[in-house]
């Protein structure tokens, strides 16, 4: 972990958000490597393109124009290249109907974003240890199920 | 068709080492858990040939005297949760006995370098057995927080809460549904 | 049907008709016979008495003779031979007339055949004696010799007329005979024409009388019918038209007219004249329409505008049907009722339902913008005063400091509005799907959400088996999850909560907290939250459920005064009620009531 990047993925067409994110990833003691998308057309022409390299953790807006985070995700779980890629809801709603179907639909983590920088800091570090922790731990990724 | 399949991780990659070094003519023993000792000395080029091949199958090759420490810790809660489950003495005592190591030192290692405290690691892990639990047998939350040794079924909640941002009957839930939509779809 | 029917059929009337006719033609034709019989009869006996009165004429002119020649005998004064000649003609008259009187009778002729044959002899012996007696030396002898003679002639001639009067006697006595014996059964037969015509008169006549009594009866409901059916068209502004088929002809009821807006029957009723009323758009419309009942017998019904005399425009709606009557003539009959103030009603309520629904959607967008989309901006604030704080707090004045946690607590409170906001107008729209719900998963769904909480007060819930219904499960969740979450915060500070669950199943008769609008024998599930919290005063029971109603400072007790509202719209999307009774610092009770869906 010490010696290897996290690759994070972020699609999420509003610029504070990005922002926010990067920064707090920046603010992190952890290696990882950010690349942000604006839109899903422009996070799933990376993610099929072969030279990319897959992420870890995709991080995922739901509302998105073009294409939105419910259609990538459904793109990204059915596609098996993408198996090991843990897949992270990050939005405003919080609708339990949004939240359930995302989940039935594959996705392992779904965050709220969050109103408070500190709590987003808190929220990405756990997200991306708990993930490291499925990676490196032999837990069940089936099983992987968060929500915050 | 869908065939649930359990398996032990730890048997699976010492065997999966074992077959890939005996291949490649290594002579070594095995220590623990992801620990090994090779008898001669590996030069760096086929250190890094082993640790491509290793790569392939999600095994790294961890040098780092803490990390083995902390991998050694892993191994004691991975035990100590799924195996000596029952266990009545706190997991600082157990896992310092098991180490031979003073419980601050292992501590701050670990947190060092995992950025999660054992504690964390160790509710992960229980956690994770529930979720099992749940999912594989026919027990209830009550039954599955006894075999947990939590002191109620609120403890066992609140820790799954806490843990996953979840209640236990909503991750069930979505685990059932995920498997309708995948019958559905096969 | 038919059977029973069969004596009140026309067809019945005709043959009982015909079969008097047959019988009294029958009757007065035996009795024509027998008046006939009767008439020559007495013609018969008239004929008789005339013969004898002839006879007697007859004799008496031969006597007038007989005198009229002897006294010429006697006194030889020749005035006494002026009778004695006339009466020789006077004899043949009278004999002529008995002859032509008798000439019907066999008998009769050969009596007047001797006794003319005697007259002419005693004639003979009259003029004789007178030519004796011409001669002054005439032989006495000889005119005796005459005389006798002519006296014993006289004899014969007044016996042969007495003979002849007997056979006229037993001929008229034969006659009379057989007109008696006629005259007998001849009132029989007249009396029992009599008794049949009176008979079937009577017949008739009771027949007729009920017959009238009938019509009379139905002419006088009929009368009736027709008066309810013009006060009812009135009052139900409608009028009803009959287009007979066979005849093709049509006619109006008064209140069809004044629909129209004109005086009744002020014109002669037929479809063109209707037409001229029809709006001109619609003509074409109603003409297809009438046109369809000659292959369908119902005329669906069908509305379409009419401009009356005075140039209102109003909303007919007809409705007809074909009705064949008994006589077998099609009768094509409607209404026409004027549904202006329905159909103006009904836009009515369809543009205020338009406007309802745009300005729910508008709400519903409101809503929507106010919770959903300023969560975005408010997050943001949020997210780069945190920012602000950590980075650069330090860097600001004591009162910037300030004004910084005052603009932080506010926000912090305007998040809490808005998502309560979310919350509430979640209940309102999304749909409502009712599925099977089992109350006690729900509850432990709950008290897992619950989990942190109730152990961090070390809450002690119990509950009852509760029912399972169909239901909104999110919403339902939503509902258990606000009343338990608000025992535990409006708990006593001193002291364990405690909170229990209770389910009964009860009718809406029985619950004084059920509106009487609902029927008595409605069944209700009633579950009960019962804690023993700070309560609150029983006055401001139903003050609670308003939206933003709040009972505590929000510097006591954070809140936003939408839970409990929201807890009242999900009951309410349940059909259900919910109820508040509190007693301060002895605890709160929410009741809630679910109906009973068999």
């Amino acid at each position: 972990m010490n010696t290897d990047f996290i690759n994070i993925c972020l699609a999420d067409d509003d610029e504070d958000d990005r922002l926010f994110f990067t920064d707090a990833f920046d603010e992190l003691k952890i290696n990882t490597k950010v690349s942000t998308f604006n839109d899903g057309v422009e996070l799933m022409d990376f993610l099929h393109h072969p030279d990319s390299i897959l992420p870890n953790v995709l991080f995922l807006d739901l509302n998105m124009p073009k294409k939105n985070g419910q259609e990538c995700l459904l793109e990204i779980k059915k596609d098996e290249k993408f198996n090991d890629i843990a897949v992270a809801i990050y939005s405003t709603s919080s609708s339990e109907e949004d939240i359930e179907l995302t989940f039935i639909n594959g996705a392992n983590i779904y965050i709220k974003k969050p109103n408070d920088f500190e709590r987003l800091k808190k929220i990405l570090s756990e997200v991306v240890t708990l993930n490291w922790q499925y990676h490196t731990s032999g837990l069940n990724k089936d099983n992987f199920l968060m929500r915050m | 068709m869908k065939i649930h399949l359990k398996f032990d991780y730890a048997q699976l990659t010492k065997k999966i080492i074992q077959e890939k070094l005996t291949d490649l003519g290594y002579k070594f023993n095995i220590i623990g858990f992801g620990e090994f000792n090779f008898l001669e000395k590996v030069p760096l080029a086929k250190m890094e040939e082993l640790t491509a091949i290793f790569n392939e199958y999600g095994i790294d090759i961890v040098e780092n005297q803490k990390s083995v420490l902390v991998q050694k810790i892993k191994d004691a809660i991975v035990e100590m949760v799924h195996t000596d489950k029952a266990l009545n003495i706190k997991s600082s005592v157990y896992i310092a006995e098991k180490l031979n190591l003073n419980y601050t030192y292992l501590s701050n290692v670990f947190s060092e370098v995992t950025y999660t405290s054992i504690e964390n690691f160790i509710i992960i892990q229980k956690i994770e057995l529930a979720k099992n639990l749940m999912i594989k047998t026919a027990l209830n939350l009550t039954e599955i927080s006894i075999q947990l040794n939590y002191s109620s079924v609120a403890h066992l909640s609140t820790q799954f809460k806490n843990t996953t941002g979840m209640t236990p009957s909503a991750f069930q839930k979505i685990i059932q549904k995920r498997r309708e939509v995948a019958q559905k779809n096969n | 049907m038919r059977y029973i029917q069969l004596h009140k059929s026309p067809l019945f009337l005709k043959i009982i008709f015909i079969i008097s006719i047959a019988i009294i033609f029958f009757i007065g034709g035996v009795t024509f016979k027998h008046i006939t019989v009767l008439k020559k009869s007495s013609d018969f006996v008239s004929k008789s008495h005339d013969v004898n009165t002839e006879l007697e004429r007859l004799i008496s002119f031969v006597k007038d003779a007989e005198t009229g020649q002897r006294g010429y005998l006697l006194t030889r004064d020749e005035s006494f031979l002026k009778p004695y000649l006339e009466s020789k003609n006077a004899v043949k008259k009278s004999f002529n007339k008995v002859s032509k009187l008798t000439e019907n009778s066999r008998a009769q002729q050969a009596n007047l055949k001797k006794l003319l044959f005697y007259i002419n002899k005693r004639q003979n012996y009259l003029s004789k004696s007178i030519y004796l007696t011409e001669d002054k030396n005439y032989d006495k002898n000889e005119l005796a010799k005459n005389l006798v003679i002519g006296r014993k002639t006289m004899d014969s001639i007044r016996s042969q007329i007495e003979e002849m009067m007997i056979t006229e006697k037993v001929l008229l006595n034969y006659r009379q005979q057989e007109y008696i014996s006629t005259m007998n059964y001849t009132p029989l037969l007249i009396y029992l024409t009599l008794i049949v015509t009176l008979l079937l008169i009577t017949i008739a006549f009771i027949k007729m009388n009920r017959d009238l009594v009938l019509l009379k009866k139905t002419i006088n409901t009929l009368t009736v019918a027709n008066e309810a059916s013009n006060l009812a068209e009135i009052v139900g502004g409608f009028g009803s038209w009959q287009y007979n088929l066979d005849k093709q002809t049509f006619t109006f009821s008064d209140n069809e007219y004044r629909l129209l807006g004109c005086e009744p029957q002020s014109f002669i009723a037929s479809s063109e004249s209707f037409y001229k009323f029809v709006h001109p758009d619609d003509v074409n419309y109603v003409r297809e329409n009438s046109i369809n009942i000659q292959s369908e017998v119902n005329l669906a019904p069908f509305t379409y505008r009419i401009i009356r005399k005075d140039g209102e425009i109003r909303y007919f709606r007809a409705l007809g049907r074909v009705v064949t009557v008994s006589s077998g003539e099609r009768t094509y009959i409607g209404t026409t009722s004027d549904v202006t103030a329905e159909v103006e009603a009904k836009q009515m309520i369809e543009l205020r339902n338009r406007d309802l629904e745009s300005s729910n959607k508008e709400l519903m967008a409101f809503n929507y913008i106010a919770s959903h989309d300023l969560q975005e901006p408010l997050r943001k604030i949020e997210t780069f005063l945190s920012r602000l704080v950590t980075k650069d707090y330090s860097n600001l004045s004591q009162s910037g400091q300030q004004y910084v946690s005052s603009i932080q607590s506010s926000a912090k409170r305007m998040r809490v509005l808005i998502d309560d906001l979310l919350q509430f107008s979640r209940t309102n729209k999304g749909e409502k799907i009712f599925e099977k719900t089992d109350l006690n998963i729900v509850l432990s769904n709950v008290l897992q959400e619950l989990a942190p909480t109730i152990e961090d007060k070390k809450a002690l819930i119990t509950s009852d088996v509760l029912p399972t219904f169909d239901a909104i499960p999110f919403q339902i969740q939503q509902l258990f999850t606000n009343l338990i979450s608000n025992s535990l915060k409006y708990s006593k500070e001193n002291s364990a909560v405690e909170i229990k669950i209770t389910a009964t199943t009860c009718t809406a008769e029985n619950e004084e907290n059920i509106p009487d609008t609902i029927i008595g024998s409605n069944l209700y599930y009633k579950i009960v939250f019962q804690d023993n919290g700070i309560g609150f005063d029983q006055e401001y029971a139903s003050k609670i459920f308003i939206l933003f109603n709040r009972l505590h400072n929000k510097n006591e007790y954070s809140g936003t005064g939408i839970g409990l509202a929201i807890c009242k719209k999900i009951v309410e999307n349940h059909r259900g009620f919910i109820i508040a009774n509190a007693i301060v610092n002895e605890g709160a009770r929410f009741t809630v009531y679910f109906p009973v869906v068999s």
